[in-house]
């Protein structure tokens, strides 16, 4: 993977814009769809997926590959995973490192794994798996996360740069998610980060979170805030140009809110690489 | 303990709602000064409970709006643990609750709130059903005779078909339109109501007995001729306009394609 890959600046589709990206082709370099909004039979998602796909580069990131659980992948669910992405031809395929299905249930969320050898050996057995599938390697996403299992014995990062050692899995390091999670287990977000390793990160996420007082929950329904701006520019003066996306979940703004999010991403990351280029 | 004991005691906790947590999760999880382990934990559970409600409220509105917020949130709670999700796509969540209605709520609201329920899946059913190519009225104009006589079709993917014996697309409309809901009155004959997705658009209307016969006819593989045959007997000589003017409706409409 070189930098040169760098897709340059994206937000997550969403079906409240489907219009005026079509209309307007606003200058955005690529959108970010979530997977399974788009395993369905036909309507609408399909109908904008295939016209948006002609105009933008897309890549895929689904929330439900459950790729920690101690349950055999859903195979209808990768399947299906496979053909979309035989539709999209994304520039990747994206998941988070957690899992969300139990045996009797889907729960919906993204939660955290233990951090153990014996997880990490689980994990990378079925990454293979979904790697062989998608015949692509897999991103994954750090996750945010509100507890741990006291029987990790690494953290997320190294867990990660572990993982992908073990299957070149690439990354997708979500830096709100970083500094959520570092505020509610208290670790330093710089130190999660530099245990990733530089060349396998293959894109970043930038969201909004809520602010509880003396937790964060990653709600993905704010404007990013100023300590996660901060921690981008110092990231990337750290790995040079990567892909960067922003998500928007709920209380959707006027699309030239986003828009003009996604300047202020473009200018930090212009001034941080400025800033880390070696002097003429 | 094993991984998958592990994501047993977490699954355990965050789907039956229990306030306590049990201490066998518990002393799994590590805290932090700034998050407590349960209160870590009291986020997941709340979560869960939030994102499914939301989902509910969501696929059901007038429903929703008709029970009110705590009733259907009941409702909606007992129902998922009845239900729980199975599917990785939340948009399969609701799939059950017309049927789980049925066993929970006494008539006389049952009836009138599973036909609602049913009412309101059909519309996510078409929502996202099967893309098709549905007849058009230009592919129709270039028929030449054999084509008339060959004519056949079925309704198109999306097409739901409902029988209603309530005023239930008066309630329906009414919630959407955020208006007072109107009082549960029983029909004097079933309705048939057809809910559909013409255009990327969900539509919905309801049809006289003389047009469901007909349509019914058409779209179960009968012939244009056979559907006039049908009609003379209360349409006498008019039959043939009528059949036709229906046929031009429902093209028009996106109702058919052919087989």
């Amino acid at each position: 993977m070189s930098k040169s890959d760098s897709l340059g600046f994206g937000l997550g589709l969403r079906s409240e814009y489907y219009q005026q990206i079509l209309e307007q082709r606003p200058a955005v370099d690529w959108f970010e769809i979530i997977s399974e909004n788009y395993m369905v039979g036909g309507g609408k998602a399909l109908y904008f997926l295939d016209a948006i796909k002609e105009q933008y580069p897309l890549v895929m990131h689904g929330v439900s590959l459950s790729i920690g659980g101690s349950h055999e992948i859903d195979a209808d669910y990768l399947r299906q995973l496979k053909n979309l992405a035989d539709r999209v031809q994304p520039r990747w395929v994206a998941d988070h490192l957690c899992w969300s299905r139990g045996s009797a249930h889907q729960l919906h969320d993204l939660l955290p794994l233990p951090f153990t050898q014996k997880s990490l050996l689980h994990v990378a057995s079925r990454v293979r798996l979904v790697q062989d599938v998608l015949q692509r390697p897999l991103v994954l996403e750090n996750v945010s996360a509100y507890v741990q299992w006291k029987t990790s014995c690494m953290s997320e990062s190294q867990f990660l740069a572990e993982l992908s050692s073990l299957t070149g899995c690439e990354l997708l390091l979500d830096v709100n998610n970083v500094y959520v999670s570092s505020k509610n287990q208290g670790f330093d977000p710089w130190q999660f980060i530099m245990e990733l390793p530089q060349d396998r990160i293959r894109q970043i996420h930038l969201a909004g979170h809520s602010d509880y007082g003396h937790y964060l929950i990653d709600t993905h329904d704010q404007p990013i805030a100023d300590p996660v701006w901060a921690l981008y520019s110092k990231t990337l003066s750290y790995l040079g140009a990567t892909a960067t996306l922003i998500e928007r979940d709920d209380h959707f703004p006027p699309f030239d809110e986003l828009l003009a999010e996604l300047s202020k991403a473009r200018s930090i990351s212009a001034n941080a690489l400025r800033a880390a280029a070696p002097c003429a | 303990m094993r991984l998958s004991a592990q994501q047993e005691a977490l699954e355990r906790y965050l789907t039956t709602g229990d306030t306590v947590i049990p201490p066998e999760l518990l002393e799994q999880i590590q805290g932090s000064n700034t998050l407590p382990a349960a209160d870590g934990l009291m986020i997941y559970q709340n979560a869960y409970r939030v994102r499914l409600l939301s989902v509910m409220r969501e696929d059901f509105p007038a429903l929703h709006r008709w029970m009110g917020d705590e009733s259907f949130a009941q409702l909606a709670m007992a129902y998922i643990s009845t239900w729980p999700s199975r599917n990785f796509s939340l948009r399969w969540l609701g799939e059950k609750l017309p049927e789980f209605i049925r066993g929970y709520i006494a008539e006389p609201q049952r009836s009138p709130m599973i036909e609602l329920a049913t009412l309101e899946w059909a519309f996510t059913l078409a929502f996202d059903a099967p893309d098709a190519v549905p007849l058009s009225l230009g592919v129709m104009s270039r028929f030449s005779a054999d084509d008339w006589v060959n004519l056949r079709v079925y309704l198109t993917p999306s097409v739901r078909w409902l029988q209603l014996q309530y005023n239930t697309v008066g309630m329906w409309v009414a919630a959407k339109a955020e208006a007072d809901i109107p009082a549960v009155v029983t029909l004097s004959a079933p309705l048939d109501c057809l809910v559909w997705r013409h255009e990327l658009v969900c539509q919905y209307r309801t049809l006289e007995p003389d047009e469901a016969s007909a349509l019914r006819l058409l779209s179960d593989g009968g012939s244009f001729a056979s559907m006039c045959e049908n009609l003379v007997g209360q349409h006498g000589e008019q039959a043939p306009l009528r059949a036709a003017t229906w046929l031009k409706q429902w093209v028009g409409e996106g109702l058919l394609q052919r087989r």
